[in-house]
């Protein structure tokens, strides 16, 4: 058994307790301790300023070519935050219990209730920082709703809330590299980490321009890499995003906690062709005011507005009035699918639904004529004061939707199916951030620590700037308090000698391979065994056949893929054969992952475990644990349980009827 | 929408590294669909040349939903092409048809020098925010959030500015490489809240003194800039620039 | 900052170009409400006492040459800046936008700038130098005590000359092309961009600056060549 060396004493007294005991290191010392920072996105970015204004020496890694870039920037909706401004019965508590209800009980309950704890704190953070929120007219702050909550504690600023948190952490994290506490690594990539006596003790970085491997020394290292949706080829996720660093810990035994639960995103825009690189998502946000509907008749091939509202099926607030079109993510994700695989699909390749702003724009239309004393006003007055609201809300969104398909949105409803979005698995770590190799950290999405098997909207922006602003800066002087007598060791160290000679060989066999095709090619194939059999809905046969055919793939990849150019240089498809081999090397332990965990829970449908009405079924007496697998090799995991007891939660069938 | 499929010729920069010379290379791009995206167009011109043995095109590009900002192509004489208020990676091929020709080219500036083929070093924008784009407010010294009310037009003005994702398409587009409207917006995003105020004048005296050692040319107020910005920032943030620095340069006593 | 700092600055040298700009535009102003008195059938009398009086007053005379000064530093300020700008971009692009994304004027603020410099070098020569400092017949008017430079009859003489009007309007056109971007231009270097005033800003940038005072100006040359 794991232990995540959790504080004793009530849950909501913990972090407190903690903060009030742990070791801390004097400033003097400080400037001494060199800690690196894999990542700049809201995690990375926030823990390097963070730990910059501390006094600490940190070098900052990132593979873009600024640290704006880090695909955070994307995340559209909104942060959570438990402030309780909207004066309808928000806490700190609930805050906590809706994470770990909405992550169907497979969360730690201390993280998650230390995450609601600083959750408010994040947002005087970045309100300070000039984050330019959406407010009210009176000035103040103003919020939205976010799936599986019934309160309104969504901050947000319209469609990019990711990209103002990111860019204040950025600001932040820019002021610290002038006061020279951070360096800054842009297009740089982490290769492998550098262990001495068992601790994490540096890095081996490659040079992405020119091609040059560097070593670095740390007296820790922080992966804020992100998470690993890219696995499945076609994500939400940017086209760098990628699992490397992650996994060079993994491979130098830092365990990687239940990497079969992913987030399928219920609102994307559907798949166009062949072509197709990547998957963009409407926000969650959109779930506010859109209603999802498909058509009552099978293989209906009427337009959307040629359909009648008697005829049309809002299968979500049919089967879940009480959070209708605002369940949580798994539970909207599968409601489509099982409606598409019937047979009631729409668009032409008939994997899609319908996500309609029809009535939102007439209601909308009403309550501004209302506002502005018009009375009388005809439905196409109403319907172009709604479409007003509505651009103004949604604006940003829209367009994208219109540019990415050519159709107008504001006059028919857009098609939407799921897509692989957020993974909420990653690097086990503790209480205290901590991977089970010393010294070794991960933070935000790169860690799998508060999401449990299914994230909520809106959190995943608040655990990325909590782990970063308010919890690691702290956590981190509890391990570093012991490092001060250590000295920066020198880089020549036989250690990072033979960590580089590793990566060298790693790159050169690689480009030795000269095959025929390209990684792109792999890659697509490995995303497709992902998507199919390790996708929304999982079984024991699919995935053993999954499990075999990844082996063959990776065979194949290593005999015949081909990398042009040289490794001394600018080599983009050098970078991304890199990272499919991780790739082909973590789908194949996500199926195994999926395999072991018999049950259904959150974003993870194993179809033998489902109830009567097709809802996911836990089973708490079995898989009520962490499964965090260690490395031993290609192919060779070990299982190491860590169980989750909760204290506070009773575990129940999560219900959002 | 309807659906077609064109056949491409496109004269593409090609240059090793910084020090090589560059030259245009003449590709053919096949069966091109109007429905992928114009970097979705370049995987399939790069798969192409990877089958051919051949070295594909290094571009940069990454969330490819038009936000980040790593995306940067000058097509057919346009930053970001044709589509106004869009980037490269939500530019689509229906905005061409059968038969053309398009020329991508890099990014031309002195201060943003090109590293290979379309990718360019914009390193110069992040040493600007360093020199003062950001609100001086260490972790931990934050108050309550709603303690600072903020006019609503005035926030919504700060978050248009702050919509800047530092492409560089600006620059790219003014005929005098000037980065003006990337220094504007955030100069501007943070004179118009109350957390920006304190430091307000160091912030525009510092980032513009950074702008001009970095080699961007000055402001001609040609508007090119404000046409080429996928995220449509308005002039008006460069006027509050020059407000700003000349009530900076005019008041501050050092 | 410095001052010395302040005004080597991008934006501190494009107030100096703005300034002397809007400087250079009210003295258009004032020289069109002079040079109109040409067009009056009065033997010239108007004209000629109105250039008596700015040749010698000596406030106007001081202004005079501080005009000359502000040309100059307008000039050559902005020189400096269109020689920076041009570096800013090394290698030059293939295609280029053309007037999709900003308007010609805007583009041609050197070149328009550069025919005015050429022009008013040219002016200066024919008219003010020899008014200053040669022998140029007078002439005598009722109520004026004494007989003064008839500069009147040499302007006269000079549009006789088909080249020279062409010349001057060439000028002209120049004048208003530089100032249909340059007025407006010059608001939005001193940061005054406002939704409720732009309106009219623009509307005298373009059409009093741009078209009617360049326009004034153009038309007495014509006028006198075509009345000869």
């Amino acid at each position: 058994m794991l232990n995540a060396k959790i504080p004793a004493g009530p849950l909501n007294t913990k972090w407190e307790d903690y903060k009030g005991h742990c070791k801390l290191v004097n400033p003097a010392n400080k400037r001494n301790l060199e800690i690196i920072v894999i990542g700049t996105g809201l995690a990375g970015a926030s823990a390097a300023a963070s730990l910059g204004e501390l006094g600490y020496k940190v070098k900052a890694f990132c593979f873009q070519d600024s640290p704006r870039r880090a695909h955070s920037i994307a995340a559209q909706g909104g942060i959570n935050a438990a402030k309780n401004y909207q004066n309808d019965g928000d806490s700190v508590y609930r805050l906590f219990y809706d994470t770990v209800k909405g992550g169907d009980y497979r969360a730690r309950e201390a993280n998650v209730h230390r995450l609601a704890e600083v959750s408010g704190n994040i947002i005087d953070q970045c309100v300070a920082q000039g984050v330019p929120f959406a407010r009210e007219y009176g000035g103040l702050l103003s919020n939205r709703s976010f799936g599986g909550t019934q309160v309104q504690r969504t901050f947000y600023a319209a469609g990019q809330t990711g990209q103002q948190l990111l860019l204040g952490a950025y600001s932040a994290l820019e002021r610290q590299v002038a006061l020279g506490n951070v360096t800054m690594y842009s297009r740089h990539e982490m290769l492998d980490i550098v262990k001495i006596d068992g601790k994490a003790r540096g890095i081996i970085a490659r040079n992405l321009i020119t091609g040059q491997l560097e070593r670095h020394f740390g007296h820790a290292v922080l992966i804020c890499s992100g998470g690993y949706g890219n696995v499945f080829f076609l994500s939400t996720n940017a086209m760098g995003s990628n699992v490397t660093a992650a996994w060079k810990a993994t491979q130098n035994g830092a365990y990687f906690a239940n990497p079969c639960f992913t987030q399928i995103h219920p609102t994307c825009i559907p798949v166009s062709g062949d072509h197709q690189s990547k998957l963009t998502l409407m926000s969650e946000s959109l779930r506010n005011d859109g209603r999802i509907w498909v058509p009552k008749k099978k293989d209906d091939n009427r337009k959307a507005s040629d359909i009648p509202e008697e005829e049309r099926d809002y299968y979500l607030e049919r089967r879940y009035p009480a959070f209708g079109n605002l369940v949580p993510r798994d539970v909207a994700s599968r409601a489509a699918k099982e409606r598409c695989d019937a047979g009631y699909g729409v668009g032409t390749s008939k994997q899609a639904v319908y996500l309609d702003f029809a009535a939102a724009i007439e209601r909308y239309g009403s309550i501004e004529a209302n506002k502005r004393q018009m009375h009388g006003v005809s439905k196409e007055e109403i319907i172009k004061l709604g479409k007003e609201v509505v651009a103004e809300k949604y604006g940003n969104l829209f367009d994208m939707y219109a540019k990415i398909t050519g159709e107008n949105p504001y006059e028919t409803p857009m098609r939407i199916y799921p897509a692989v979005h957020y993974t909420m698995g990653g690097l086990w770590v503790d209480y205290e951030l901590q991977t089970t190799v010393p010294g070794l950290y991960s933070l935000g999405e790169a860690n799998f620590s508060d999401h449990g098997a299914n994230r909520l909207g809106a959190s995943a922006l608040m655990q990325g700037l909590a782990d970063g602003y308010f919890v690691l800066p702290y956590t981190i002087g509890n391990y570093l308090a012991d490092e001060i007598r250590v000295k920066a060791i020198p880089t020549d160290h036989p250690a990072f000698a033979e960590a580089e000679s590793k990566v060298r060989d790693r790159i050169a066999k690689l480009m030795s391979i000269k095959g025929t095709k390209s990684v792109d090619f792999f890659h697509k194939k490995l995303g497709k065994i992902m998507w199919d059999k390790c996708g929304m809905a999982r079984n024991e046969q699919g995935l053993k056949e999954a499990i075999e055919e990844i082996k063959a793939l990776r065979a194949e990849f290593y005999k015949d893929v081909r990398i042009p150019g040289d490794e001394n240089e600018f080599n983009p498809e050098l970078e991304k054969a890199g990272r499919v081999a991780d790739f082909l090397e973590l789908g194949e332990l996500m199926c195994i992952d999926a395999l072991n965990r018999r049950e259904s829970c959150g974003g993870h449908f194993r179809e033998e475990s489902q109830t009567e009405e097709g809802e996911a079924k836990r089973d708490d007496e079995n898989f009520s644990y962490v499964a965090a697998w260690e490395y031993k090799g290609p192919s060779d995991y070990v299982l190491h349980k860590e169980e989750l007891v909760f204290e506070e939660v009773k575990p129940t069938q999560r219900s959002y009827k | 929408m309807e659906h077609y499929n064109m056949n491409l010729t496109l004269k593409v920069w090609r240059q090793k590294n910084k020090n090589d010379q560059g030259r245009f290379e003449t590709l053919q791009a096949k069966n091109i669909s109007s429905e992928m995206s114009f970097l979705e167009m370049f995987d399939v011109v790069n798969e192409e040349l990877i089958n051919e043995g051949k070295e594909p095109i290094a571009f940069d590009h990454d969330c490819r939903e038009g936000i980040c900002g790593m995306c940067s192509m000058h097509i057919n004489g346009r930053a970001h092409g044709p589509w106004d208020g869009t980037t490269t990676c939500q530019l689509h091929m229906r905005a061409f048809k059968d038969g053309d020709t398009i020329t991508v080219e890099p990014w031309r500036a002195g201060a943003f020098p090109v590293l290979k083929d379309l990718t360019v070093d914009r390193s110069a924008f992040d040493r600007i925010i360093e020199a003062g784009g950001y609100v001086s407010v260490n972790t931990g010294n934050a108050q309550d959030a709603n303690n600072i009310p903020v006019e609503k037009h005035k926030a919504d003005l700060a978050f248009a500015a702050a919509a800047c994702i530092g492409c560089g398409a600006c620059v790219a587009a003014c005929k005098n490489s000037s980065a003006m409207l990337f220094v504007s917006a955030k100069v501007s995003q943070l004179a118009l809240l109350p957390q920006g105020q304190p430091e307000k004048r160091t912030r525009a005296l510092n980032m513009v003194a950074q702008m001009d050692k970095e080699g961007f040319g000055s402001c001609t107020n040609t508007g090119a800039c404000e046409a080429e910005c996928p995220k449509e920032i308005s002039l008006t943030n460069i006027a509050r620039l020059n407000r700003e620095f000349i009530n900076a340069g005019f008041t501050t006593e050092k | 900052m410095k001052w010395s700092q302040f005004f080597n600055t991008s934006i501190g040298k494009k107030l100096l170009v703005g300034a002397t700009g809007f400087f250079l535009c009210s003295f258009v102003l004032v020289h069109l409400a002079g040079n109109l008195q040409l067009l009056y059938k009065d033997g010239g009398k108007a004209f000629n006492t109105y250039a008596q009086f700015m040749g010698h007053n000596s406030l106007i005379q001081f202004l005079a040459w501080g005009l000359k000064i502000v040309i100059v530093l307008h000039a050559f300020v902005a020189l400096q800046l269109t020689i920076s700008n041009r570096a800013a971009r090394p290698v030059k692009y293939q295609v280029n936008p053309g007037n999709q994304t900003s308007s010609w004027f805007s583009r041609q603020m050197a070149i328009m700038g550069s025919i005015l410099l050429i022009f008013i070098v040219v002016h200066l020569a024919q008219l003010w130098a020899p008014f200053h400092y040669s022998d140029m017949p007078t002439q005598s008017y009722e109520g004026v005590s004494e007989p003064i430079k008839d500069l009147y009859s040499v302007t006269y003489a000079l549009f006789q000359n088909p080249l020279w009007v062409v010349l001057y309007v060439v000028g002209m056109a120049a004048l208003s092309f530089h100032l249909i971007h340059g007025f407006k231009s010059a608001f939005q270097t001193f940061g005054l961009n406002h939704s409720k005033y732009n309106g009219l800003i623009n509307f005298i940038g373009l059409w009093l600056f741009g078209i009617a005072i360049p326009v004034a100006f153009a038309a007495i040359p014509v006028v006198i060549y075509l009345n000869k």
